[in-house]
């Protein structure tokens, strides 16, 4: 296994820190990559999980996330290859560093959840409240199966959501505000936690929001989470974020969360995704 | 400003329910400032689950709405003017209940238990229930206490905290409002106004003041 790291480190050398790397089919060589461009205490603190991360558990999802998306299901019996997550039908490379992003179709700005449920409800014809659609956390459900899948498309590519649509800009912009907002009976905001470099909570060493090489880490969802022997989306982070803080609970997918998951996005342009990531 | 035509609060929250995802439809979120959508997609689009009870009485919501402190820092990104710092900390020390008498050290082995409970006040996938534990004081999270367990780096190092400053009442007086309400000596700091709102009872504060403070304490031990 070390000796893989190695191996990685040179080749991985060689993109480091480039914003126009290309697509790989190894997540620990991009973060391997990462570290040797920069000095950071957040992404090095854990060596144990560095080693475990050539045999991560998530990158079984990612093959049974491949099986079911161009399997033909649901009641219209169809594959997911037909649908458009933002750069044209079927197309995955690079299809989830732009998000979230504006789709024409729902007038909306959308995150991967919320498109993949929108393309399994209208093209496979899945109902509100079938178990495919509305389970969405845990490594055993499609939607993290798929998500974990379509992500992994975009290892090693530069975060780059649009910010040419006024929606687009508009929630990204009022993410920065709930960032900074101080709120709840702690009165906590993002900032709090992720506003200043190599600080920790407990053991825990935290990403700083305004460091792009930390940051990009800090968002590489999905993730393997190590402590809860679970897959977790951008979402399930979220709504982990929100839960510490004491702010009520956050819905998934509703607009607030690509509020906030657009302009956290932003904050890593240009750096690669390690996808799918493996976290404490 | 805007005309909402259709209220969808009925809507949003049974969509919420079934896992879907929904907007207030005949809002043009382009045409608010950052501020008004980020408030709206609060209070408004359904993004937080707002009528949840929560551990202190009410709903969810009244925890969003900020006071004049949240405001200030909120604005101001926590570098208050001159004016704005003489009027926050005053107003913070006004909110200071000093125990009767003299300030008596508590039980420092509660405290610690207090400084490491990070339990409390989070509602959610996981609501903590007060009727079973009682909430800490997260003091943890961000300070660094003793070398037996690892602290957080976010406030500043607690360690000797006793040791290097001794026991006079003086002391035991300032650092009591710190804990009651940090804002009086730190405007829009970090940390959480633990009397103020109510979050640690004098009990419990002067519990955790032992831990700090009482020589024999592991704190002082380093």
């Amino acid at each position: 296994m070390l000796r893989k790291l190695f191996v990685a480190i040179p080749l991985a050398a060689a993109v480091a820190g480039t914003a126009s790397a290309g697509r790989s089919d190894d997540p620990a060589a991009v973060l391997q990559a990462l570290i040797e461009s920069t000095d950071s205490f957040y992404l090095t603190q854990s060596e144990q999980n560095l080693m475990m991360m050539p045999d991560s558990p998530a990158l079984w999802t990612v093959e049974e996330g491949e099986a079911l998306f161009h399997e033909a299901r649901g009641p219209n019996n169809v594959s997911l290859e037909g649908c458009d997550f933002g750069k044209g039908p079927g197309v995955l490379e690079g299809a989830y560093v732009e998000l979230p992003r504006y789709f024409e179709d729902t007038g909306k700005v959308m995150d991967l959840g919320n498109r993949l449920i929108h393309c399994m409800k209208t093209l496979q014809g899945f109902a509100d409240d079938d178990p495919a659609i509305t389970k969405i956390h845990g490594s055993g459900t499609d939607h993290m199966k798929l998500q974990t899948y379509i992500a992994a498309q975009s290892n090693g590519m530069a975060w780059n959501p649009p910010l040419d649509h006024p929606l687009e800009k508009a929630m990204r912009d009022a993410g920065e505000v709930v960032f900074h907002r101080r709120s709840g009976p702690f009165d906590f905001n993002c900032a709090v936690c992720h506003g200043a470099e190599g600080k920790r909570i407990r053991a825990s060493v935290l990403p700083y929001a305004n460091n792009p090489k930390e940051w990009t880490k800090a968002i590489s969802w999905p993730a393997f989470r190590v402590g809860h022997d679970n897959l977790r989306s951008t979402q399930h982070r979220i709504s982990e974020c929100v839960w510490q803080m004491r702010y009520p609970e956050i819905v998934a997918g509703s607009d607030l969360s690509i509020a906030i998951g657009s302009f956290w996005t932003d904050m890593a342009r240009g750096q690669p995704a390690i996808l799918p990531d493996m976290k404490r | 400003m805007f005309d909402r035509k259709t209220p969808a609060i009925a809507v949003l929250a049974t969509l919420a329910l079934a896992g879907s995802y929904a907007t207030a439809a005949d809002v043009d979120y382009t045409k608010m400032t950052p501020q008004e959508l980020a408030e709206h997609l609060m209070f408004e689009a359904g993004g937080f689950k707002l009528d949840v009870e929560v551990q202190e009485g009410g709903t969810a919501k009244q925890r969003l709405v900020q006071d004049e402190l949240q405001k200030v820092c909120t604005e101001t990104r926590n570098k208050p003017s001159p004016e704005q710092v003489a009027a926050l900390t005053a107003a913070a020390r006004e909110t200071v209940k000093y125990p009767e008498g003299d300030i008596k050290l508590g039980d420092w082995k509660k405290g610690r238990d207090l400084a490491w409970s990070g339990f409390g006040y989070r509602v959610g996938h996981r609501t903590d229930d007060h009727s079973k534990s009682e909430p800490g004081g997260n003091c943890y999270n961000c300070h660094e206490f003793a070398g037996d367990r690892q602290g957080g780096t976010i406030g500043p190092s607690l360690r000797n905290y006793g040791k290097l400053r001794g026991t006079e009442q003086p002391i035991l007086k300032l650092v009591y409002g710190i804990i009651y309400n940090a804002q009086s000596m730190f405007p829009c700091t970090t940390m959480p106004r633990q009397g103020a709102n109510g979050l640690l009872s004098e009990e419990q504060i002067l519990d955790v003041m032992a831990y700090l403070f009482d020589p024999t304490s592991p704190v002082n031990k380093e």
